[in-house]
């Protein structure tokens, strides 16, 4: 503006082209009139007024001309001082006129400069910067929805930092050096000029400057807060504050899927970086609550990445701990970073307390654990390994809630991951010594363990095998089982068999340690102990496997294993056995297992017995050739005896002798004292039901059992045994034309049909002349003649049949007849017919596996009698349920029903399909009328 | 009765070994024409039926009885009640039976099969010296088709007494 135009301008000031004129300028005020007064004069009123708000109008006029902010984008560096005029005299005189002068603002009508100002940036920002920004944030958001693509964040937020941090220093440049002055300048001047200086009012003065400083500069803030949009804003900045933690602590599982660019020396830089930014956008008034909000929100990503990073992994060889690493990172590591974003950020207070760095530290203890308790399961089934792990978990469970999470989420993990049908009970019950080892590390007191086991105890009781492969496993010498044995879909754990192996420990004599007032070890119980908890005394693996069941569900279930077993037993002290007693004595008491004692002393006593009367037999019996060691269990009856203890009504017995038989006629006698009778004499009344399939054994079997018999009789005061054939086992040496083989662990069947190939005494003479015509003698014969010489059952012999074809002895020359083959050709077709024959024995031979009789067969056999009393109940009683049934059965059957509803349901099945019952649903049956 | 008083103790127990023991009999060799069994987990209350025999008015009808075990069974006779009305000399009409071995001829070797065997036989033969029923002994002996179509109309079958029941 050349000097005519502000001369004019002085007299009739200008309307303002960038703002607007205040309107006294156009069109004075002329005031209403009072009432009472004339009307229209201009000095009527308040000359003096209207004078004030002239004079105010063109220093208005002068002041904002001159502050006013420029139209265009300033170039970057370029200060906005060079483009302005610069201030004279009268700018001067305008500007302290209007800020302290006597034109300052009155009341609410009048604008101040500062508000005026205020609202000139605002409109600037709008109009200029504000395009900038959006331009800015949308292009990056464009894409990307509200994903802000991460390389380019840190670019944004540096460019929007710039952008603000310019305009901001263009609009406070104008006002600190235009308007700030005049206003301070004031305060010393009014100070000096009054007659006595009054401190408190040049203090009060210097707050009022102060505080239009501060009210300025939040206004700016707001306008610039206002603009960035926040959300974006605050994750964008959470994104940098973690990208930048992440680099300075080397995190490598990061959440968003960055692979770190190993760069070895930038963590200075980086740091750098951050602390630049940061104090670069507190300065421009983005480093407030938002700020503070996507810090908290980053840290806590952080410590999460961090935790994943560094510490998941487990320690497999040391077993120790990652805990107190954990607790040294807040402490060392994750405070200064905090430490050092408040203070860029400037907050307040800016260092961290003692309080909030242990709550740090139980919050990462937390993450930690939680990340830990979801992979529990995989601890537990590596256990001992594992074991750092475990001890991680165990300092999580001192955190409140810890245990709720770690119970349903290792339940969850149980139930999806190890009780299903596709796991096999061994399996089962290796996890379950495991989850009992690690749980006792994991919480001593045991109340943890009873929780999550509770699932797992009760799926296996309803397992058919668990018992037995407890007990069978129990009673397994794993120092002379090869590990084959022990595969997770066998029948054998080895878990369980090596928890056997470890010594008792007599912990009778153990104090009950919550009465030990001197331990000074001594812990309460964890609050969520039920009231009756109480920590079990004995707490070794096998107590908690004996525990499964009802005691005396177990011991019948251990009465039949151990029979069988017992009858197996190749070790003739019977170690493994007396020490299970012992075991399980010890854990459940003696009551009740009189049966198993029972017959543990049956078999020792067997052994004493054989012994005696073998010694006190005159002449071993003697038969030529052949040599034959079946060993025979048997059972024999006797009617009440009154020596027996406890009015026993029956003593049976079972044998194992070792016999020679002639068989082909080229057999030498392997053992000049022929044939030996072993038998093993058991109290029927206390074994569990064993298998007696009658049949004949060979002539000299036969002989030597009676002779056994009679000799028995002398010793034992006229008890008679009953001989069960189908138990036992037994050796045969069997001698062909051109070889001679031994075959031991035979069953008796097997015996007896391979004997039955002997020339029977009509036929003898024929075979008798000699070992040349041995070949010319195989006698053949078929599956009926054995039946009927034997009296066995089809089924056995059929299946001693394909054993023996399988083991060339035999060959089926036609449908159902087999000969012996005297001399083994080596033709292709009699080694597949052998070895399709052995495959049919095996599986043959695994139904018949048990000595034993199983459950279903206990129910195919009374299967009549249970159907009777099923329907006399639904007689007597009307319609009742399937439950009902059940629990009438095990009350009412004498000598128990072992069964559960699953087998009434099938007997139910069976009587309704010979339409005895009716089914009436609802699970409840009735009488069909 | 000697015997009862001593085996007072712990009779309960004995009683309940001794019934399951006669039901585990019963089951195994069912006798054609009688069930009985014990009418719930409690064992001293027994429902039986009993057919009548073949040739007598009560052929092919079937009789509900109640038994009552008492603590010294089996030195003391079951108290034994026929369920389905019946029409017979011996028998009165709320169903007490008038029968020598369920009184004073009772003996301990007698079980639940044999009393209802007696009861079965008892259908057929019936003791018109000493009548519950006076009338019935007189028709058994003068009008025996009137005695015929008294006994029919009189039986229940037992889904009928069920159905009365509810």
């Amino acid at each position: 503006m050349d000097y005519q135009s502000l001369a004019f301008a002085s007299v009739f000031p200008v309307p303002s082209l960038s703002h607007t004129t205040p309107t006294p300028i156009a069109t004075p005020d002329l005031g209403y009139t009072v009432p009472g007064q004339s009307f229209g004069s201009p000095y009527i009123s308040n000359a003096s007024g209207q004078h004030r708000a002239v004079r105010r109008n063109l220093a208005w006029s002068t002041a904002t001309r001159f502050l006013s902010l420029p139209k265009q984008i300033v170039g970057t560096n370029a200060s906005f001082d060079a483009l302005r005029l610069p201030r004279n005299l009268e700018i001067e005189d305008a500007l302290v006129y209007l800020l302290v002068g006597e034109g300052k603002s009155e009341g609410k009508h009048e604008e101040s400069l500062v508000d005026w100002y205020t609202s000139e940036v605002r409109l600037h920002f709008a109009n200029l910067v504000r395009p900038i920004l959006e331009e800015l944030w949308n292009k990056v958001f464009d894409v990307f929805w509200y994903e802000i693509e991460l390389r380019h964040a840190w670019e944004l937020l540096g460019h929007t930092q710039e952008v603000l941090q310019r305009v901001q220093h263009l609009y406070l440049q104008s006002f600190s050096d235009h308007i700030l002055p005049f206003l301070l300048q004031n305060n010393i001047s009014s100070s000096s000029s009054t007659i006595r200086p009054n401190r408190p009012t040049h203090a009060a003065d210097a707050y009022a400057a102060d505080s239009t400083d501060w009210s300025f500069r939040r206004d700016i803030h707001a306008v610039f807060a206002h603009c960035v949009p926040s959300q974006r804003f605050s994750k964008t900045l959470s994104y940098i504050l973690y990208d930048s933690g992440c680099k300075l602590f080397r995190i490598y599982a990061r959440q968003d899927g960055v692979q770190p660019v190993p760069e070895p020396d930038d963590i200075r830089a980086s740091r750098q970086r951050m602390t630049d930014l940061l104090q670069g956008l507190e300065q421009v008034g983005l480093g407030g609550d938002i700020a503070q909000k996507a810090f908290a929100h980053s840290m806590d990503k952080l410590l999460d990445s961090f935790i994943t990073s560094h510490y998941l992994k487990v320690d497999w060889f040391s077993k120790k701990s990652v805990v107190p690493q954990i607790r040294m990172w807040i402490r060392d590591g994750f405070c200064p970073l905090v430490e050092l974003v408040m203070e860029c950020l400037r907050c307040d207070p800016s260092n961290v307390q003692p309080t909030e760095l242990q709550s740090w530290q139980e919050m990462a203890l937390g993450r930690l654990g939680r990340a830990r308790v979801d992979d529990l399961f995989d601890f537990v089934i590596n256990w001992d390994r594992s074991k750092g792990a475990i001890l991680d978990i165990k300092e999580y469970l001192k955190i409140a809630g810890a245990k709720q999470n770690l119970t349903s989420s290792f339940s969850q993990q149980i139930s999806r991951r190890l009780l299903h049908p596709g796991a096999t009970t061994t399996y089962i019950l290796n996890v379950y010594i495991f989850i009992i080892r690690a749980f006792h590390e994991l919480e001593p007191k045991g109340v943890l363990l009873e929780r999550v086991a509770r699932p797992i105890r009760r799926y296996l009781k309803d397992r058919d095998d668990t018992a037995r492969i407890i007990i069978s496993s129990l009673l397994t010498n794993l120092k002379d089982e090869s590990g084959t044995k022990f595969t997770s879909g066998g029948e054998l754990s080895y878990e369980i068999a090596s928890e056997m192996q470890q010594p008792f420990e007599n912990r009778d004599h153990e104090p009950d340690s919550e009465l030990d007032w001197n331990d000074i070890n001594w812990q309460p119980l964890p609050t969520d102990a039920s009231p009756e908890y109480k920590k079990s005394k004995v707490e070794d693996v096998i107590w908690f496997l004996l525990t499964l069941w009802e005691r005396e569900d177990f011991i019948n279930e251990l009465r039949n294993i151990l029979g069988d077993h017992l009858l197996r037993c190749q070790d003739p002290e019977y170690q493994n056995e007396i020490r299970l007693l012992e075991l399980i004595k010890i854990r459940l008491g003696e009551d009740k297992m009189q049966a198993c004692e029972v017959m543990l002393r049956d078999v020792l006593d067997s052994k004493r017995i054989n012994d005696s009367i073998r010694a006190s037999r005159p002449s071993p019996l003697r038969t030529p050739e052949l040599t034959r060691q079946p060993r025979h269990p048997r059972i024999p009856r006797k009617p009440r005896t009154p020596r027996t203890p406890q009015g026993v009504p029956r003593t049976p017995l079972s044998g194992r002798l070792t016999t020679s038989t002639p068989h082909v006629p080229s057999w030498t006698p392997n053992a000049p004292a022929g044939t030996t009778l072993n038998a093993q004499i058991l109290s029927s009344f206390f074994w569990p039901l064993l298998r007696d399939d009658e049949f004949l054994v060979p002539a000299q079997i036969q002989t030597l059992q009676k002779e056994y018999e009679s000799r028995f009789e002398r010793i034992k005061g006229m008890r008679k045994l009953r001989w069960m054939n189908a138990l036992g086992d037994g050796a045969v040496t069997l001698d062909f034309s051109d070889r001679t083989e031994e075959y031991d662990k035979l069953t008796p069947w097997q015996v007896s049909v391979i004997y039955a190939f002997q020339p029977q005494p009509g036929e003898e003479q024929n075979v008798r002349k000699g070992k040349a015509k041995a070949k010319d003698a195989s006698i053949s014969r078929n599956v009926a003649e054995l039946e009927e010489m034997l009296e066995m059952d089809e089924l056995l012999v059929r299946q001693a049949l394909a054993f023996w074809a399988g083991k060339s002895v035999l060959r089926e020359t036609g449908p159902d007849t087999y000969e012996v083959v005297e001399i083994l050709s080596t033709s292709a077709s009699d080694t597949d017919a052998a070895a399709a024959a052995q495959e049919l024995a095996e599986v043959q031979a695994q139904a018949q596996a048990g000595a034993v009789r199983s459950q279903s067969d206990v129910l195919l056999e009374k299967k009549e009698v249970y159907m009777t009393f099923i329907s006399g109940m639904l007689t007597a009683q009307g319609n009742l349920p399937v439950n009902r049934i059940l629990m009438m059965m095990r009350i009412m059957v004498q000598g128990g029903f072992p069964f559960g509803a699953e087998e009434v349901r099938e007997l139910l099945t069976v009587m309704e399909s010979e339409g005895k019952v009716v089914a009436l649903g609802g699970d409840s049956f009735g009488i069909r009328k | 009765m000697a015997l009862s008083t001593g085996r007072s103790n712990g009779g309960g127990a004995t009683v309940a070994q001794r019934l399951q023991k006669e039901l585990m009999d019963m089951m195994t060799h069912p006798t054609e024409g009688i069930t009985a069994f014990p009418d719930d987990e409690n064992m001293t209350k027994w429902t039986a039926t009993i057919e009548g025999p073949d040739d007598t008015p009560y052929a092919k009808l079937t009789f509900k009885l109640s038994m009552e075990f008492a603590s010294t069974y089996p030195y003391t006779a079951p108290t034994v009640m026929f369920k389905t009305p019946i029409y017979h000399p011996n028998v009165d009409f709320s169903g007490r039976i008038c029968l020598d071995i369920l009184k004073d001829k009772w003996s301990a070797i007698y079980n639940i099969n044999a009393v209802l065997l007696s009861l079965q036989s008892l259908l057929g033969e019936p003791n018109n010296a000493s009548p519950l029923n006076g009338e019935a002994a007189d028709l058994w002996e003068k009008d025996f088709p009137e005695f015929q179509r008294k006994v029919t109309a009189r039986h229940k079958a037992p889904e009928e007494l069920d159905a009365g029941d509810i």
